[in-house]
Order: structure tokens, then C-alpha cells, then sequence
């Protein structure tokens, strides 16, 4: 009993660290303006270039003890400060850091500036890892930026590119694109191909669960005992649904169900046949039954 | 004096009386009429009270701005609306259900799951229709899983897929699961013989309580992983369904069908109910979801009894099924496999069918929210 345990234990410790939570990993430099001219201003009324960070997961990520930089030997370069509260971003969110070089305008300005050519690098908190990295093309036009654009099925692998109209902050992608029920409208107009996968989807999915069933119900009859000479029920040992019925009436947790279940089994026990939904038992008061009389509930005083 | 007169004047416009249009007394007599319905024949009253009282509440005049409204934004009915818009009420509502089903007459027969399954083509059939009527294909999978007979996975979908219908659509569904008697007792007859009427089945075998353990897990993981999108509804369920039958959360199980379930559905009702607001129910929309409601649950119960008579050409001597028990594949529990017991004995006063119907019924829960995974997956 006891090394099951440990066994149960050691196995769900094992589960519980293979277990993947939603992580700095997740997080991908997303679009850089090197050189901003007319593009928008930072809290301090200053036009510099900007680093904007995405959450390519569906939870939330702290980033703070990350580091930015633009150098790749050295990582540390600007430190995100860890005790910033404000260092989260929530699933499939962006962030926007911007680099005027000056890191005392706060948590989201980094202590050096952006140029053509450089290599943006995203790194783990422990100052080695390169989370991810996007390289600035030498020859992107002043208020251009250079963007990963979210591609594939599930939108979670990215293609670089440039963008004439930066985003800084809002979502890569195309804003415009179709929605499924678009889709579905241009490639089955009339739902037919919707309707015969789904038709198929239902059926298949039951009908695995009704076989597996009925092998689990075919499994379970052959376990059975066999039955006794007499072949009567009750005089055998108990049944589940008695052994039940009585382990119930021997709980702590008294009520009207323990005298249901007390008369179930007893009734069980005796051969007689009890509804099929075990363990539900319904007990409606009867109007003229002396149990739900209210001199029931009178104090008998004496004359 | 005059202050007097312009304050009086001003607090008439505050009044519903100076706001009120026809449309706003049109859907007030609805709700009134949905209330009288459920007091006085009994037809889903735990339901159409709380909607009935809910359109009388979400169709009061009043002067935009006060911020009490159920689509202004911060107001305590759009607090408690958001568990509607944002579809966590229906889960909650699966959770109780879960807690509350004995799957019992399905696990001793999986058999009849298939039937569950069969009867979901009422979803499917008034999604073709729908788009035929010029729906977008999101409206039109929302309008479609009404022919689930599942309120709670009717809100959660057409919350997700059609917003905007979603009153519609919910009331269109809970009157429709209310009318089940009505509606499906004609069908049946009409599809079915004297003779299929008299079929007896075998009685169910008895279910161990190991086989009531695994079955929400089984069928838990295999539903989730065929149709991921169903998460919220088919998770709730059957993790109601093993609280009851762990036999080790009895507390819990009982707050999920009890207190838990009862304080949802209350403010489920109350909220679709109130926001049924004239100006976006009142609508040539509205009409056509209500007809293709209704069609759909007439689909619904003839692919059920259609699909057992033709089950039956293969089966032989006591194996074959009552297809009297083909309409309680659409999933309102317990009413429709009710109607199966009751024209059963019509014909056959001995003949008990409602073990046997609660199986498809069931099923036909499980049915509807892949149904509504999958049209969720497709078309979200």
C-alpha cells in the first residue's frame, strides 16, 4: 500500500516537471523601428526607435530579470528591473520598449539606441540564453520597421518582413483577415461539407465510446463470481450496490438518506428488486402517512 | 412654482411611461405570457419564470444613460450578463447536470449512444436551412444547435458564434424543450407501426460501480481529444458526473446539482430573459429562428425514430429496439424520454421505456456538445 503511494507520488512528481507552464520562450521580438522620424513619441515627447516584444502564448508571461540588447557579447546590457510589477504581458499581447538610451525614463527605455544593421536580442533571465533575436536590415527606410508577421494554421510561427506602417504595440497580423465563418461561406456556400464532417465527427465519437463499453461491460461479467448453488441473490455475499447501500447507513453522516439506504439494502438482501439508478434515491412524503403528519412535530404534554 | 412643474416635467421623461413604445409592451406580454405558461401548465417552469420575469425586466422603458441597463456597460445586469456573453454560465450549468445524471441506462446498453447521435441531425438539418434562409454560416451553426435540445450549449455556442441572435435563440430553444411533448408525440406516431410500438426490450443489465467510475473519464478524454473545442461543456460534464460517482465528493457533487446549479440557472434564465430587449428581438430574424427552431427539433425526433426502424432491419429476435425511443436522442433531459414511456404505455400499458430512453437522452447531452465543439471549431 505504502510503495503504491510513493509510486503515485513519484509519478505525479515526475508529470508535475515534465509539465511545460507558459514561459519566457514564448516571448518573440516582434517588430523594431531603428529610425523614427515621424512615427509616434515616447512618454517624454521624444521620437526614438522602439522595440515591441509579443506574447506567443495563450497565458500570461513575466519578463521581469530579462535583458535587452543590441550587442551579442553582451547580453546584460539593459537589465528589465525584476521588482517592476507592470513586467507582464498577457496572452498574445505586445509590449513596446523604447530605445532612446536613457534608462532612467523608466522600465521601458533602454539605456542604448537602435541602427540600421544592428541585431536586436531578447535575453533569459539568466543573462546567457537568447530568448529570440530580429536583425534590422541596413537599408530599412527611416520609419519603416521590421516585423514578424504570425503565419501557419494556429498563427504561432512567424515570416519576417518590413512594414511601411508600423505597428508598435497591436497585433502583427492581418487585421483583415477572413474570419472561419468567411471562409467556410466562400469554400461551402451551402454547409454540405460542413455538415457530412460533423455528422461523421458525432457518430465516430460515440460509437468508439459504445464500444469501449461494451468491451468494459463484457470485461466486467466475466470478473463476476459465479453465482451461488441457490442461485438466490441474497443469500450470497453482498452485493456492491448492498455492501454500498450499508456502508452508507454506517457512515458518519446521518440523515434521511441513512434510513433510505438501510431499507434499500435490507430490501436488496431479502431478494427484492430495487430501481436500477443506485446510489439516487428519491423519498417523497405521502400526504396521509403518519411520517409527515404535523402532530408528529407537536410536544405531547400531559393532562 | 414653476420649478415645481419643470421638475415634475423633467421626472416624467425619467419615467417608463414617457419612454415606452409598442415593441416594449409587445415583448412585456410575452413575458407575461411565458410566466402564465409555467404556472399554469407547468412547462419548464424553473426556466421560463426566470426568462419570463427577465423580459419584463430588460424591456422596461427607461432613458438611456442611467447605466442600468443589460447592454450599458458597468450595470448590474451587465455584470451578471457577462456570464452569459462570455459563456461561463452554461459550463457551470453542464457541471450540475453531470452531478445530477445517472448514465447508467447507457453504460448497461452503449448501444444506444448511437441513436444520441442520430438525433443530432436535427442540429445539422436546420443549419442547411438556415443558410438557405440567408444566414452567415456562424448564425446559421447557432440557430442549428437549438435542434440539440440543450439550452445551456445553445447559450454557450450562439454566445460564441451569433451574439447578437442569442436571445432569440435561447428562448427559441427553452420554449421549444418545453413543447417537447407536443411536438414529438405526432411524429412518433406517424413514423411508427403498432407493431414497433409493442417491442419490449431486454431489461438493462446491472452497471458496477467501477464501470460508473470510468465512464466520465473514458468518455471525457475521448470526446475532448476528438473535439477540443468542446472543452468547456463536455469537461464540466463529465467531471459533475464523477464528483457523483467517485463516491468520495459527495458534498461537492450535491452543491453542483443543488445550490450551485439552482443559483445559475436562475441568473441564466434572468439574464437571457432580460436581454431579449424589444429593439434587437423584435425582428424578421427572430421569426425565422423561431420557425427554423421548430423544424429542427421536428428533425431531430424523426433521424431518431427513422434511424432505430432502420437499425431493427439488422437486428434480430429481442435485441431489436422500441423506435419509440428514438425521439429521446434529442437531449431534453428528462422530458423527451419521458414522452417515450408515455406513448409506450399507451399502447402497451406494461411496457416501461424510460430506462431505456434515458440512454439515447443522455447520449444525446454528450451528442450535442460535440456537435456544438465542432461548429465551434469550424466556424469560430
Amino acid at each position: 500500500m505504502r510503495f503504491t503511494r510513493t509510486t503515485a507520488i513519484a509519478a505525479l512528481l515526475l508529470a508535475g516537471a515534465c509539465l511545460r507552464a507558459q514561459n519566457l520562450t514564448d516571448l518573440r521580438v516582434a517588430e523594431i523601428v531603428a529610425v523614427n522620424e515621424h512615427g509616434p513619441v515616447d512618454g517624454f515627447g521624444q521620437r526614438n526607435g522602439w522595440i515591441e516584444i509579443f506574447n506567443n502564448s495563450n497565458g500570461t508571461v513575466k519578463f521581469g530579470g530579462c535583458y535587452l540588447t543590441d550587442d551579442k557579447d553582451d547580453l546584460t546590457k539593459y537589465h528589465i528591473p525584476a521588482s517592476d510589477r507592470s513586467t507582464q504581458v498577457g496572452p498574445r499581447q505586445s509590449v513596446v520598449f523604447h530605445a532612446g538610451g536613457d534608462a532612467s525614463h523608466g522600465t521601458y527605455y533602454t539605456n542604448f539606441t537602435l541602427a540600421n544593421g544592428e541585431t536586436v536580442y531578447l535575453v533569459s533571465n539568466d543573462g546567457r540564453t537568447i530568448i529570440d533575436e530580429l536583425a534590422i536590415p541596413a537599408d530599412l527606410p527611416a520609419d519603416w520597421s521590421v516585423v514578424k508577421v504570425p503565419a501557419g494554421v494556429k498563427k504561432t510561427d512567424f515570416t519576417v518582413g518590413v512594414s511601411e506602417k508600423p505597428t508598435p504595440g497591436a497585433y502583427n497580423g492581418d487585421v483583415d483577415a477572413k474570419t472561419n465563418s468567411q471562409i467556410m461561406k466562400e469554400k461551402d456556400p451551402h454547409g454540405w461539407v460542413l455538415t457530412l464532417i460533423s455528422v461523421c465527427v458525432v457518430f465516430f465519437a460515440l460509437a468508439i465510446l459504445a464500444f469501449i463499453f461494451t468491451a468494459i461491460g463484457k470485461a466486467g461479467d466475466r470478473e463476476k463470481p459465479a453465482k451461488s448453488p441457490s442461485g438466490h441473490v441474497g443469500k450470497g455475499a453482498p452485493t456492491p450496490e448492498v455492501a454500498a447501500a450499508i456502508a452508507m447507513a454506517l457512515s458518519h453522516e446521518d440523515g434521511e438518506e441513512v434510513c433510505a439506504a438501510i431499507a434499500m439494502a435490507l430490501e436488496e438482501y431479502m431478494g427484492g428488486v430495487h430501481d436500477e439508478e443506485s446510489f439516487v434515491i428519491t423519498i417523497k412524503p405521502t400526504p396521509g402517512s403518519a411520517w409527515a403528519g404535523k402532530e408528529q412535530g407537536f410536544r405531547r404534554l400531559p393532562r | 412654482m414653476s420649478t415645481v412643474f419643470d421638475s415634475l416635467r423633467q421626472f416624467w421623461f425619467f419615467t417608463g411611461f414617457a419612454n415606452c413604445t409598442w415593441q416594449n409592451l409587445a415583448m412585456i406580454l410575452i413575458g407575461i405570457v411565458f410566466i402564465t405558461i409555467a404556472i399554469k401548465k407547468g412547462w419548464e417552469p424553473l426556466l421560463l419564470v426566470p426568462i419570463g420575469f427577465g423580459m419584463i425586466i430588460g424591456n422596461i422603458p427607461m432613458f438611456p444613460g442611467l447605466n442600468i441597463g443589460v447592454y450599458e456597460d458597468g450595470s448590474v445586469l451587465n455584470t451578471l450578463y457577462q456570464g452569459v456573453k462570455q459563456g461561463w454560465y452554461p459550463p457551470l450549468i453542464f457541471l450540475g447536470i453531470g452531478a445530477m445524471t445517472d448514465f447508467s441506462a447507457l453504460i448497461s446498453q452503449p448501444r444506444l449512444l448511437l441513436i444520441g447521435a442520430a438525433a443530432q441531425m436535427g442540429i445539422f438539418g436546420a443549419y442547411l436551412l438556415a443558410l438557405l434562409l440567408g444566414f452567415d454560416p456562424n448564425q446559421a451553426g447557432a440557430i442549428g444547435i437549438i435542434g440539440g435540445a440543450d439550452g445551456p450549449t445553445a447559450i454557450f455556442l450562439s454566445s460564441q458564434l451569433a451574439p447578437d441572435l442569442m436571445g432569440a435563440i435561447a428562448v427559441s430553444a427553452y420554449s421549444y424543450m418545453a413543447l417537447v411533448p407536443v411536438i414529438q408525440r405526432p411524429i412518433m406516431l406517424a413514423l411508427t407501426t403498432k407493431e414497433e410500438r409493442l417491442i419490449r426490450m431486454p431489461k438493462p443489465r446491472q452497471v458496477s460501480q467501477k464501470e460508473k467510475i470510468i465512464f466520465p473519464v473514458v468518455g471525457f478524454l475521448l470526446t475532448a481529444f476528438i473535439v477540443p473545442s468542446g472543452l468547456p461543456l463536455l469537461g464540466m460534464l463529465f467531471f459533475g458526473n464523477l464528483l457523483k460517482e467517485s463516491g468520495v465528493t459527495r458534498r461537492l457533487a450535491e452543491t453542483a446539482r443543488g445550490p450551485l446549479i439552482d443559483v445559475v440557472t436562475t441568473l441564466i434564465g434572468l439574464t437571457v430573459g432580460a436581454s431579449t430587449q424589444a429593439d434587437k428581438f423584435l425582428t424578421g430574424n427572430s421569426v425565422k429562428i423561431f420557425i427554423l427552431g421548430l423544424l429542427s427539433f421536428v428533425i431531430a425526433t424523426t433521424c431518431g425514430v427513422l434511424f432505430v426502424k432502420v437499425w431493427n432491419l439488422f437486428l434480430k429476435g429481442d435485441r431489436k429496439i422500441n423506435p419509440l425511443i428514438g425521439n429521446a436522442g434529442v437531449s431534453a433531459v428528462p422530458d423527451s424520454a419521458r414522452v417515450s414511456e408515455i406513448v409506450g404505455r399507451e399502447f402497451d400499458p406494461d411496457n416501461h421505456l424510460l430506462m431505456h430512453a434515458m440512454g439515447p437522452n443522455v447520449a444525446g447531452v454528450i451528442g450535442s456538445a460535440v456537435a456544438a465543439g465542432i461548429l465551434l471549431g469550424f466556424l469560430g
